[in-house]
C-alpha cells in the first residue's frame, strides 16, 4: 500500500540523515587540532583534569584505528548513550531530559500562536483594499525581519517595564510564557502570513471559488470550506523547517528571559565546548526536524491526496 | 519595480555604504570613547540616542557599528551563496545520480536549523569574527542552495531552452545566451536577502557572546551589553536593535523587488 | 404553446471603474430553448453572464433584469445569494479549476443543497447520487467521494454539471463549457445542455465558437465590444447573417471550408499555384516505429508515417493520444525507446546531438503558447536577430533589413521592433514564432496546437499565414490538433492517433468521407460542423 511505503521511505530517510550528522561531528572532531580528548572534554588547551581525559581516551577509545573509533561512536549513539558532559558532569541524555520539555513546549506554543495570528491576519487581508494591503505587506516584511533578540528586548520594555502587565523573566507561571511565546511566534507569523495570503487571494479569486457563489456560497462559507484549507497548505509544507527554526530561535529566546531549555543548555555547552552535550542536542534537533517534517506530510496528504496539482 | 521604489532603494543601499565606509562623515565623535559622568544619558540633543554604561555615545556606536556588522554579513553571505551557487548550479546540471546525493546531502545538512548549525560550528572553533563568519555562511548554504538549485533546474527545463535546441544551438550558446543571463536576476535577489539575513544572524552570534568581543561597537554586541541595563536604559537596546531590523528589512524589501521568493528565514 | 420567459433583460449596461464592458444590451431566454450568446475574448459575454448571477464585479445598470419572475435589479447580496444555484445556475469552462480538488465532489454538489434546503444529511447524499445518476456517472457512491484530480476527464465535466444541477435551477449557464475540451468531451456536454433543455429549463451557452453552437441553439446572439450586434433565431443567424461581423465570424470557421480558400478577408491573397521547383524525393519527414513508453505506460506504439515535400500532414487525436510525445521525438527533444525519424533522407534519430544540430535548421517548431518558447529578456527584433544569426548576435541593426523583411511576411509591424513579446496579443505573438521559426528556412514546420489558444477569427488569419507561407516557400508542415475542423482544411493526408497507435491514415478526402475505423467514425460524428 502506498501509505506503508512512504513511511518506510520516511524512516529510511530519518536514519540516513542523522548518520550523515553523526558521522559530520564525528569528523568535526577529529578535525581540531591537538589532542581528541581534550577537543571533547572543552576543546584545546581545555582544563580538564587527567583522570577526566583518560575516562574519555577510555569511552571513546581513542587509542584504537579510527574506523573502530567510528563503529563505537556510532554504536553508542544508536543505543542512546552520548557519553557524560563535560562541564555539567552529567550523562548527556539525564541533562537533556530535564531541560527538553520546556522547550518543547515553548516552541510548539509558540509554532500554534504563529500559525493562529497567520491565519486570522491572511483571512483579514481579503477584506481590505490597496493600502491596507500595501500595509500589510510591510508590516509582514517587517515582522519577518526582526531578530528575536531584539523582538524580545522591545516586548520586554514595552510590556515589561513600561506597563508592568507580563514578568520579564521566567518565574515559573503561565504568565511568564506569554512574552517568549510571543517574541519566537511574531516573526513565524510574519512570514506564514505572507505564504497563506498568497494562496488564500489565489484560492478565493479561482473558478472553484467563483464556481461555489455561482451555487450560493456566502464568502464567509467559501472561506471556512475552500479557502482555508488552500491557505494551510504551504505553510504545511514548510511546518517542518519552521518547527526547526523555531528550536533556534528558543536559543536566543530563553537566553533573553533566562529560562532554562535546550537552547541555553546548548549555548553553554557551546561556550564550554562540551562536545558530548553538543553532539546530543544536535542529533536530537535534526530528529526533532524528521519527526515534525514526517507528520506535516502526513498532514499534507491527508488534505490533499492528489499530491502537488493545484 | 516602479521608479520610486528603484531610486528610494539605491538611497538606502548608499546610506549603508556610506555609514560603513565613513562613518566619521556622519558621527564625527570616538566610538570607543569613555565618559563615566555621562553614563546612562537619556536620548536628546547631546546625545541622539543617548548612552551606554560606560557614557559612550551610542549614535555614533551604531553608525560606526555599521561597518562591522555589514561586513561580517557581507562576507558571510559571499561564502554561503558562494558555495550555494556552486552547489545548486552542480546539482541542477549534473546526472541524476550526482543531483540525488547532493540533494540527500543538502537535506541533511537542511534539517539542522541555521543558529543551531552556527552554534555546532562555533562549538569546533571557538569563538571570534572569523569563526563567525564561517559559521553564519556553511550554515545559511544548504538552504540557499536548494533555492539556486531548483531556480537553475527550471530553467534547464524550460521551453526557452527547448526552443534554443531546436533551433540548433549547442550547449555553450545555450547557456551563455540563455541560462547565465536568465538566472542572474533571480541569484542576485537571493544574494541581497541573504545579506539582510546573515546580517541578523552575525548579530545574534554576537548577542550570545560568540561573535564579535566588546568593546567593538558591534550591533549585536551592543544588544548583549543593553540586556543587562534594560529596565535602566531602553535606549541601549532599542536602537542598535532598529539598526539591524533596518538593514534587514531595506535587504528584503529590495530582494524582493529584484523578484526573490519568500523562503528562508 | 407559450413558453415561459425566463430572463428578460433590457438595457444592460455593466462598467469596471467607469470603462464600459457591455452597453445596452437586451434579450430574453425561454423555458425549453437554448440562446447563444457568441462572441471573442472581450466581447462582454461572459461579463453579461456573471451579471445574471450577481457575479460580474462591476456596477450594474439595466431597466429590466428579470430572473425566474423576480425582479433582480433591487437585489443585494443575500437576494442573490437566494437564487444562485436554486432558480439559476452555472457551468464553468475548466472542470479541472472549476472544482476545488482538495475537496471530493460530492461534497462540492452538496454544498449548494445545503444553503437552499433543509434536508438532512443523509437525504442530501442522496440527492446528490440521484443527480450524478442523472447526468450518466458510473458508480456514483464511488464517484462523490473522490476529488477531481482523481477522475477521468468525462467524469470530471459530468461532475461540473451534476454541481450546477443540484438545486434544479431554471436556468442554467454554460460558460465556454466546450471550449479546450476535445471532441468526445465536447459531444458528451452538448448531450446533456440538449437533455437540459428538453427537461423545459432554459440554456444560456456562452461561446466563442459558431461551430459549437450551431446545432444546440435555438436563437443565437452575436456579441462584439459589449455590444450585440446581430441576434434572431439561429437557422437565421447562420444562414442569413445581416452584420458585417456575423459574416466574418461564420467565415473564420474551418469547418468544410476547402484546403488554400482564405477564411479571412483581411489575410493578403494566397499565391495562386504553390512554388513548383519541388523535388519529390527525399521525402522531407518521414517515422518509422516510433514507441516510447513512461514506466509501465505506453505512450506512443510503432507510430510511422510519411510527409512529402511541401505538403502537410495533419496528426489528429485527443488529449492523451500520445500526439506531443511524437512530435517531441521527431524534433529530437525526446529520445524514442525505438524507431527512426529521417530528414530530407537523412537519419536524424537516432543520432548523436552533434551530427543532428547540423540538420537542425531543416526543422523548426511552433507552440500552442509561444511566450514560453521566447527569452523573455529578448525583444521582438532581438528574436529575429538572434535566429538570423544562429545565436550569435542579438543586436538588430545587424540584420536590420532581414529582420523588417520576416515581419512583413507574417503581417506584423515594424514598430513592434522594439516591444517585449509580452505586450503582444495571442495571434501576434504567434505570427512572431512563426517568423522566428522560418527565419533559417526550415524545409520542415512541426506545429503543435498553433491555434488552440486564439480566438476563431485570428485563428481564421494565422491558419491563411500558415498557408500563404507554405504556398511561397513549400515549407512542409505536420500539423498538430485535436480539432477535426482544422485538420480537415489544413492537411492534405491525415493520421488519426487514438492511444499511443496510430489507427488511421491515409488522405483527407478519403479519412473525412469514407472512415474505416470506428473510433474515427465516432471522432467524425462528434465533430461540430457548421457546414
Amino acid at each position: 500500500m502506498g501509505t506503508i511505503a512512504w513511511a518506510g521511505r520516511k524512516v529510511g530517510g530519518a536514519l540516513v540523515v542523522l548518520w550523515l550528522v553523526a558521522t559530520a561531528i564525528f569528523i568535526a572532531i577529529r578535525l581540531i587540532p591537538g589532542d581528541p580528548a581534550e577537543a571533547i572534554m572543552g576543546g584545546p588547551g581545555s582544563q580538564a583534569s587527567a583522570e577526566a581525559l583518560a575516562a574519555a581516551r577510555a569511552e571513546y577509545a581513542l587509542d584504537q584505528p579510527v574506523l573502530a573509533q567510528y563503529v563505537l561512536y556510532l554504536g553508542k549513539l544508536i543505543t542512546l548513550d552520548f557519553g557524560t558532559s563535560y562541564s555539567l558532569k552529567q550523562p548527556v541524555t539525564q541533562v537533556m531530559g530535564e531541560v527538553l520539555p520546556n522547550t518543547l513546549w515553548l516552541s510548539l506554543l509558540a509554532l500554534a500562536a504563529a500559525w493562529l495570528m497567520a491565519l486570522c491576519f491572511a483571512a483579514a487581508a481579503t477584506r481590505s483594499n490597496r493600502f491596507g494591503s500595501w500595509l500589510g505587506n510591510l508590516l509582514e516584511i517587517i515582522a519577518a525581519a526582526v531578530p528575536h533578540f531584539w523582538l524580545g528586548a522591545v516586548l520586554i520594555m514595552l510590556f515589561s517595564s513600561a506597563l508592568g502587565w507580563l514578568p520579564a523573566v521566567d518565574n515559573g507561571s503561565a504568565q511568564g510564557l506569554v512574552l517568549p511565546v510571543l517574541t519566537l511566534a511574531l516573526p513565524l507569523a510574519g512570514f506564514l502570513t505572507q505564504l497563506m495570503r498568497d494562496s488564500l487571494a489565489e484560492a478565493m479569486g479561482s473558478q472553484f471559488a467563483l464556481a461555489a457563489r455561482a451555487r450560493g456560497e456566502s464568502r464567509l462559507k467559501l472561506f471556512w470550506r475552500h479557502g482555508l484549507r488552500h491557505a494551510a497548505l504551504p505553510a504545511l509544507s514548510l511546518t517542518g523547517w519552521a518547527f526547526s527554526s523555531l528550536l533556534s530561535g528558543a536559543v536566543v529566546v530563553e537566553a533573553i528571559f533566562a529560562r532554562p531549555g535546550l537552547g541555553r543548555s546548548l549555548l553553554s555547552a557551546v561556550l564550554a565546548r562540551d562536545i558530548p552535550m553538543v553532539t546530543g542536542i544536535a542529533l536530537f534537533s535534526a530528529l526533532v526536524y524528521i519527526l515534525v517534517m514526517a507528520l506535516a506530510e502526513g498532514l499534507e496528504r491527508i488534505i490533499n491526496p492528489a499530491g502537488d496539482q493545484r | 519595480m516602479s521608479r520610486t521604489a528603484k531610486i528610494l532603494s539605491v538611497l538606502v543601499v548608499a546610506l549603508w555604504l556610506l555609514m560603513a565606509v565613513a562613518p566619521s562623515l556622519l558621527a564625527p565623535s570616538d566610538p570607543l570613547a569613555i565618559n563615566p559622568t555621562q553614563a546612562f544619558q537619556k536620548p536628546g540633543l547631546a546625545h541622539f540616542f543617548g548612552t551606554d554604561e560606560s557614557g559612550r555615545d551610542i549614535y555614533t556606536r551604531v553608525i560606526h557599528g555599521a561597518g562591522d556588522s555589514l561586513s561580517i554579513g557581507l562576507a558571510a553571505t559571499a561564502l554561503g551563496m558562494g558555495l550555494a551557487i556552486i552547489l545548486g548550479t552542480i546539482a541542477a546540471l549534473s546526472p541524476r545520480w550526482l543531483d540525488e546525493i547532493i540533494l540527500r546531502v543538502l537535506e541533511a545538512l537542511y534539517a539542522i536549523p541555521s543558529l543551531l548549525m552556527a552554534l555546532l560550528i562555533i562549538a569546533f572553533t571557538g569563538p571570534g569574527v572569523g569563526p563567525a563568519i564561517v559559521a553564519v555562511g556553511l550554515s545559511t548554504a544548504p538552504g540557499y542552495a536548494r533555492l539556486v538549485r531548483s531556480q537553475i533546474r527550471s530553467l534547464k527545463n524550460s521551453e526557452m531552452l527547448e526552443a534554443a535546441t531546436v533551433l540548433g544551438r549547442g550547449t555553450w550558446l545555450k547557456v551563455k545566451n540563455h541560462l547565465i543571463p536568465n538566472a542572474l536576476k533571480p541569484l542576485l535577489a537571493l544574494v541581497t536577502l541573504g545579506i539582510g539575513q546573515a546580517v541578523i544572524w552575525a548579530a545574534a552570534l554576537s548577542f550570545l557572546g560568540l561573535g564579535t568581543p566588546p568593546p567593538a561597537p558591534e550591533w549585536g554586541a551592543m544588544l548583549s551589553a543593553g540586556r543587562t541595563y534594560l529596565h535602566l536604559a531602553w535606549w541601549m537596546s532599542l536602537f542598535p536593535g532598529l539598526a539591524i531590523v533596518a538593514v534587514a528589512v531595506s535587504a528584503t524589501v529590495i530582494g524582493r523587488a529584484l523578484g526573490g521568493k519568500v523562503k528562508s528565514l | 404553446m407559450s413558453e415561459k420567459t425566463l430572463i428578460t433583460v433590457k438595457d444592460l449596461s455593466v462598467s469596471f471603474e467607469g470603462s464600459p464592458a457591455v452597453k445596452n444590451i437586451s434579450f430574453t431566454l425561454s423555458a425549453g430553448r437554448v440562446l447563444a450568446l457568441v462572441g471573442e475574448s472581450g466581447s462582454g459575454k461572459s461579463v453579461t453572464a456573471r451579471s445574471l448571477l450577481g457575479l460580474s464585479g462591476g456596477t450594474v445598470n439595466a431597466s429590466e433584469l428579470g430572473i425566474c419572475g423576480q425582479d433582480a435589479l433591487g437585489f443585494n447580496d443575500r437576494a442573490w445569494q437566494k437564487i444562485r444555484g436554486n432558480s439559476i445556475s452555472m457551468i464553468l469552462q475548466d472542470a479541472l479549476m472549476a472544482l476545488d480538488p482538495l475537496r471530493p465532489v460530492g461534497r462540492e454538489i452538496a454544498d449548494g443543497l445545503k444553503e437552499h434546503s433543509l434536508l438532512s444529511r443523509s437525504e442530501r447524499k442522496q440527492r446528490v447520487h440521484e443527480v450524478l445518476e442523472s447526468v450518466r456517472m458510473p458508480h456514483p457512491e464511488l464517484r462523490a467521494k473522490q476529488r477531481s484530480t482523481e477522475l477521468s476527464g468525462g467524469m470530471r465535466q459530468r461532475a461540473l454539471i451534476a454541481q450546477a444541477l443540484a438545486g434544479n435551477p431554471q436556468v442554467v449557464i454554460a460558460d465556454e463549457a466546450t471550449t479546450a475540451l476535445d471532441s468526445q468531451l465536447t459531444a458528451l456536454v452538448l448531450s446533456q445542455l440538449r437533455e437540459l433543455k428538453d427537461q423545459g429549463r432554459g440554456v444560456l451557452m456562452i461561446s466563442h465558437d459558431l461551430a459549437q453552437v450551431a446545432h444546440l441553439a435555438d436563437d443565437i446572439a452575436v456579441m462584439r465590444q459589449g455590444e450585440i450586434v446581430e441576434a434572431g433565431p439561429a437557422a437565421q443567424v447562420l444562414n442569413h447573417p445581416q452584420h458585417d461581423y456575423t459574416r466574418k465570424l461564420l467565415r473564420a470557421v474551418p469547418s468544410g471550408v476547402p484546403r488554400f480558400t482564405s477564411l479571412s478577408a483581411t489575410s493578403s491573397p494566397l499565391p495562386a499555384a504553390p512554388v513548383t521547383d519541388l523535388p519529390t524525393a527525399p521525402l522531407a519527414l518521414s517515422a518509422t516505429g516510433l514507441s516510447k513508453s513512461f514506466g509501465k505506460q505506453m505512450a506512443v506504439d510503432t507510430v510511422s508515417f510519411e510527409l512529402p515535400q511541401g505538403k502537410t500532414l495533419g496528426i489528429v487525436g485527443e488529449s492523451g493520444s500520445g500526439k506531443t510525445t511524437t512530435a517531441r521525438m521527431v524534433l529530437g527533444l525526446q529520445k524514442p525507446d525505438s524507431g527512426t525519424v529521417d530528414l530530407l533522407g537523412e537519419c536524424f534519430t537516432p543520432t548523436t546531438e552533434s551530427e543532428r544540430r547540423k540538420l537542425r535548421e531543416q526543422m523548426g517548431a511552433i507552440y500552442q503558447n509561444p511566450l514560453g518558447s521566447f527569452d523573455p529578456r529578448y525583444s521582438v527584433g532581438q528574436l529575429l536577430a538572434d535566429a538570423l544569426s544562429r545565436g550569435k548576435t542579438k543586436r538588430v541593426e545587424s540584420y536590420r533589413q532581414e529582420v523588417t523583411q520576416l515581419l512583413e511576411q507574417v503581417e506584423l509591424s515594424s514598430d513592434l521592433l522594439s516591444r517585449s513579446p509580452r505586450e503582444l496579443s495571442g495571434g501576434q505573438r504567434q505570427r512572431l514564432a512563426i517568423a522566428r521559426a522560418l527565419a533559417p528556412k526550415p524545409s520542415v514546420l512541426v506545429l503543435d496546437e498553433p491555434v488552440s489558444a486564439l480566438d476563431v477569427s485570428i485563428q481564421a488569419t494565422v491558419l491563411d499565414l500558415l498557408d500563404r507561407m507554405q504556398l511561397e516557400t513549400g515549407t512542409s508542415y505536420l500539423f498538430i490538433s485535436h480539432d477535426l475542423s482544422v485538420i480537415e482544411h489544413m492537411s492534405d493526408s491525415v493520421a488519426v492517433m487514438h492511444q499511443g497507435k496510430i489507427i488511421e491514415q491515409g488522405d483527407t478526402a478519403t479519412i473525412f468521407t469514407a472512415p474505416q475505423q470506428e473510433y474515427t467514425q465516432q471522432l467524425l460524428s462528434a465533430m461540430p460542423r457548421l457546414r
